[in-house]
């Protein structure tokens, strides 16, 4: 130890980066390694942390973290596995039954739930009619039961009075106002009732052959849940469904999954743009120092101990950087955190280890793969160079060097995404746009000489500069296109989505259904709205009906296991089976004159009001599911009676909308001597809430169901994702930046001379500022031109193929692109060369020599 | 063949060309030179006239096309890189015209570098004592950027002499500094030389300065030939001062502070 730090290279290496760090000439380099280290590292910790926190906030609509929903008790060995966890359990019993009340009966959605029930998530009653004030609570006592409001008006009891279920009678103690994993289906269902599960075999309703369906709850820390995930998935049969929140396929889970994604893209372009930043920054490195190396040279050094000098001093840095990017990272993970605590708690949420293993990993990756190549060069620097002097001709030809940090790079966002198939795009992407940039930009540079010799002196001989300076610009441009067109990207994406996930909650978006309104009722019910200017989408007549039969070949019930959707949209999961396929269940028909403005007809045609021949329209999704053509002719069974329609259109519904939405439409002869009540969606401002109430206090059989909870939860999740995200871009522009300024300055070097040589000749520096201004705007422009072509390429396959999203153009974004090109490359390439116009000319060419 | 033990330097029929748009371009005709122990020879000749690339491959920095070159009896046409350099470092010190300081390291530091590479102890007290000795004691830690011309130079002389190599190679060691300088950088060379009894090789346009050296020789078109020499008192010498003259008064470039080797 003592001989290493004792031997001439340790020394001379220590010496050389101690004074260089001291001069700041290796403060480009060391920015660059420090902000490809703590971008990542602020960015992994904040999307994981952001990640965590939301799956937290939203895992109450499953009211656990996991829910094993089966027809059957599950096996001791589960809840053994779960105890040894430590998990927090709970049990939920879901079966369907009358209660009765003196003459009264009533079909209720009965749920017997343990004391610990919820995990998560509140369930809110209320022990007055008005509903003013409620209680967060857990299960009721034995003997109590808690109803939905529409049980006391449709069997004329209150609070206090007593109910039979099965064969035991309990006592009304209170009115349901929040039921956290509450799905949206049970809209259209019956009303419910939440028990105690110790009350279960008092009632003797369950007897062979009954349908019963078991939730067993889990919460618990996030890894252990991912262990348990996979211990339990393979024990599972066919009947048990494994519910986490993103399988739940409820819109809350879409926009996570949609935010998550982004959070892993924004990501993945911040390791990019750090390691492009590196790339540059490495080369200039090498570039700096082979002075320095041809004189150790040609003073006697060998090239095993220039070796070994620059190894050390590479490594140093390397680490010095590291630990500064991490530290630097840990100060903006916890100024993230503080800047969203207002919108969402990270308290709950921990910071592991895997960001500041990626965080390391990167800077090394970094550092070794990117400088490799720099640095080869550099102790390979000939010694005759103190004579010959150390011009290097820039190659754009691609070599196998190059190939290493290309590895590097997929390495890296395949270790932080752990996802082949984007990290391939993402990376294949970019080398081809490189490989197009590089002989586009040259043809842009070749259009813009002609340009400028129309033009002024300042202009020609940017243009000129430009011109002659082809192949090293296209390697700069390629650089500066992908750093803008990164930004570009992300800024699309985010405003993309941004509006998707708006327009999930339009202005005057329904907050509460009114169900079961006879059709008696129906004109002084919408008479009310009208009154008290409330929104209503109006009324639909509703039946419960099944598909039978596809031109007369009966459809086989699927299993229908998979429901847990807090989503209106129908029918969504089934599996194959034997036999011609159907929905499986009963869904929701509705007849209409007009079609919904959200939706449109991709075959077939909408029926005129005046045809009186039955038919139907059917949703897009479903047609293709059960592979129904226009003609077909479909048997619906509603109760006992049967009828048989041709599907005269097919329909693309936008599901996103939070719009009543059918699978099924018929036309209004169709139903002409059926039986239904209606249904209806309102939007109630919360001063309005009390007096509907009121006025529906008069109409005992109307069940009302309020989903402010939901869409309130759901905008405040917006919310936080926005503020997450605007968090992300800054930081990643932050990295795009650093590549800009890193390659501008390198730029400004190779220009030096030149610049030194015209002004030595007598060029006045107003016509050298000009020059460099037009030259660096023009290749800023060029830049963000490409860039939006990129942008807008890389844009449609990301909405096409990952967040499964329409495609648009941003003709906006080109001229931001185009814009913000110039005027920062322009920017930051005067202000390097004011400096360099500042100085006296021998100066100049003194520095250049 | 074999060499006169008194030799430092020897080359014979030494040539190079280079491949040019695939013709060839011969930038040294054969060369044949001897340089003995403590002599100071001066390569004159006009711009283009191949007395870099001579010096080059004299010094182990590039290789002949053809030919052979000995320092200190070593075959440095044999030797491959890395060996040359061990050549460099045992035997061989350099001044060079822009003095190609090493920017980040201080004066001292500069001095100390080719002490340190050939394994020299005391590296830092014979460094101090040379800077003392070319006037600069009290510039020991600035860097070459807080120098003038000439005090770089002297950084640069200082560092030519720790490893008292056997043989001394200036390229135009006083062509980037103003004549006055220019003359105290020369008498300090030489002045060095002499106590130290160092072979001395000097490139040059500066016919004053070459007149200093026991030895001049002329490059015309890659051809060497003797145009001086002290002791067989050759003597095309004042037709060759005329001329260099003529064309030297024209280049000398006023200098003010800066920096040269940037890294």
């Amino acid at each position: 130890m003592f001989k290493l730090i004792n031997s001439t290279w340790f020394k001379q290496s220590l010496r050389l980066l101690h004074h260089e760090l001291r001069k700041g000439e290796l403060t480009i380099v060391f920015l660059a390694i420090v902000l490809a280290v703590a971008t990542v590292f602020s960015l992994t910790g904040f999307s994981d942390q952001v990640k965590q926190a939301l799956t937290n906030n939203s895992v109450n609509t499953l009211a656990a973290d996991r829910v094993l929903k089966t027809n059957t008790v599950i096996s001791k060995e589960i809840k053994a596995e779960s105890d040894g966890y430590g998990f927090n359990f709970a049990q939920k019993v879901e079966l369907r039954s009358m209660v009765f009340s003196n003459d009264d009966m009533l079909l209720t959605d009965l749920n017997f739930v343990t004391s610990q029930y919820p995990l998560r998530g509140e369930l809110l009653i209320s022990k007055t009619n008005d509903l003013q004030e409620t209680l967060s609570v857990k299960s009721p006592e034995v003997g109590h039961i808690w109803v939905d409001k529409s049980v006391l008006g449709r069997m004329n009891v209150s609070i206090g009075d007593q109910v039979e279920v099965g064969v035991a009678t309990f006592i009304i103690d209170g009115i349901l106002v929040n039921v956290p994993d509450r799905s949206f289906a049970s809209v259209f269902s019956n009303p419910t009732i939440i028990m105690n599960r110790d009350d279960l075999e008092k009632t003797e309703l369950i007897q062979p052959g009954s349908r019963v369906s078991y939730r067993y709850l889990f919460s618990g820390n996030n890894e252990d849940l991912i262990k348990f995930d996979e211990w339990v998935k393979p024990k599972l049969n066919d009947t048990q469904r494994w519910i986490d929140v993103k399988s739940s396929q409820s819109r809350i889970g879409r926009t996570l999954d949609t935010a998550e994604k982004f959070l892993s893209l924004a990501s993945m372009l911040g390791i990019v743009l750090a390691a492009i930043a590196v790339a540059v920054a490495s080369r200039r490195y090498g570039q700096r120092h082979k002075p320095t190396v041809a004189v150790f040279k040609a003073l006697g050094a060998t090239n095993k101990h220039i070796q070994k000098v620059y190894v050390l001093h590479w490594s140093l840095l390397s680490v010095i950087s590291i630990l500064t990017g991490l530290i630097v990272g840990y100060g903006l993970l916890q100024l993230g955190a503080y800047g969203i605590e207002k919108y969402l708690s990270l308290s709950s949420s921990t910071l592991t280890l895997r960001p500041f293993m990626i965080a390391v990993v990167t800077g090394l990756i970094c550092a070794v793969a990117f400088a490799i190549h720099p640095i080869s060069k550099l102790i390979a620097t000939s010694p005759i160079a103190v004579i010959k002097g150390f011009e290097e001709k820039t190659s754009s030809k691609l070599n196998i060097y190059q190939a290493i940090p290309l590895v590097a790079l997929f390495l890296l966002l395949y270790l932080f995404s752990a996802d082949f198939v984007m990290s391939a795009s993402l990376l294949f992407g970019g080398i081809l746009v490189s490989i197009v940039l590089l002989y586009f930009g040259k043809f842009l540079m070749g259009l813009g000489r002609s340009a400028g010799t129309k033009a002024g002196k300042s202009l020609y001989l940017a243009m000129a500069n430009l011109r002659r300076r082809a192949n090293e610009n296209s390697v700069q441009l390629v650089s500066f296109t992908l750093a803008i067109k990164l930004l570009l990207l992300i800024t699309v994406m985010k405003s993309s989505i941004f509006s998707e996930w708006q327009q999930q909650m339009p202005e005057g978006t329904p907050n509460h259904y009114l169900v079961n309104i006879t059709n008696a009722e129906v004109p002084e019910i919408a008479k009310f709205a009208e009154n008290n200017s409330i929104t209503t989408e109006g009324f639909f007549q509703v039946f419960r009906g099944r598909l039978s039969a596809i031109n007369g070949e009966k459809t086989v019930r699927v299993n229908n296991e998979t429901q847990a959707s807090s989503d209106p949209k129908e029918g969504k999961n089934d599996e194959q089976s034997e036999g011609r396929r159907g929905m499986g269940r009963e869904l929701s028909l509705t007849w209409k004159d007009e079609i919904s403005p959200l939706s449109k007809i991709v075959s077939g045609q909408w029926w005129d009001v005046s045809d009186t021949t039955p038919q139907v329209s059917v949703e897009e999704g479903a047609a293709e599911r059960l592979d129904i053509k226009l003609g077909d002719q479909l048997t619906f069974t509603i109760g006992s009676d049967e009828f048989t329609v041709p599907v005269t259109s097919i329909r693309d519904v936008n599901w996103q909308s939070r719009q009543l939405n059918f699978i099924m439409v018929f036309n209004k002869a169709t139903f002409s001597d059926i039986q239904s009540t209606s249904l209806s969606a309102w939007r109630v401002s919360p001063d309005k809430k009390p007096l509907m109430y009121e006025f529906l206090s008069n109409y005992p059989s109307i069940s009302v169901i309020d989903i402010d909870a939901i869409m309130v939860q759901l905008t405040t999740m917006i919310d936080q994702m926005s503020v997450a995200i605007e968090l992300i871009l800054i930081l990643v522009v932050l990295a795009g930046s650093l590549v800009l300024v890193a390659q501008v300055q390198a730029s400004m070097e190779e220009r030096e001379r030149e610049l030194a040589i015209l002004r030595t000749l007598g060029a006045k520096g107003a016509l050298l500022r000009n020059s460099v201004l037009f030259e660096f705007v023009a290749l800023g422009a060029i830049a963000g031109l490409m860039a939006s072509i990129a942008m807008e390429i890389a844009v449609f396959f990301l909405q096409t193929q990952v967040f499964d999203m329409p495609f648009s153009l941003h003709l906006d974004f080109w001229l931001i692109g185009i814009g913000a090109g110039a005027a920062f490359v322009g920017v930051i390439g005067m202000l390097s060369c004011w400096r360099l116009l500042s100085l006296s000319s021998v100066t100049l060419i003194r520095r250049t020599m | 063949m074999k060499v006169n033990s008194e030799s430092i330097l020897k080359v014979s029929e030494l040539t190079k060309s280079v491949q040019l748009e695939g013709k060839t371009l011969s930038l040294l005709q054969p060369v044949n030179l001897q340089v003995n122990a403590g002599e100071t020879l001066a390569i004159v000749g006009s711009s283009g006239s191949g007395k870099t690339t001579l010096l080059s491959i004299l010094a182990g920095l590039d290789l002949p096309t053809t030919g052979e070159v000995y320092i200190k009896n070593q075959p440095l046409h044999q030797l491959n890189e890395e060996q040359r350099s061990q050549v460099r470092a045992a035997h061989v010190g350099f001044i060079f015209q822009q003095f190609l300081l090493i920017n980040s390291l201080t004066a001292l530091e500069n001095v100390m570098l080719p002490a340190e590479l050939a394994n020299i102890e005391n590296a830092k007290e014979k460094g101090i004592k040379l800077l003392e000795q070319v006037g600069l004691s009290d510039r020991l830690e600035h860097f070459p950027s807080q120098l003038s011309g000439g005090e770089q130079q002297r950084v640069a002389i200082a560092r030519a002499f720790i490893s008292q190599p056997d043989i001394l190679f200036a390229d135009e060691p006083t062509g980037n500094l103003d004549t006055k300088t220019g003359k105290y950088i020369a008498d300090l060379l030489f002045d060095l030389n002499t106590r130290l009894g160092t072979t001395l090789v000097l490139v040059t346009h500066d016919p004053k300065l070459a007149a200093r050296c026991q030895r001049q020789v002329q490059m015309d078109s890659g051809l060497l030939k003797e145009v001086f020499n002290e002791k067989e008192n050759t003597s095309d010498i004042n037709h060759l001062t005329q001329k260099a003259d003529d064309i030297t008064d024209g280049e000398i470039i006023e200098q003010d502070k800066g920096q040269v080797c940037s890294n």
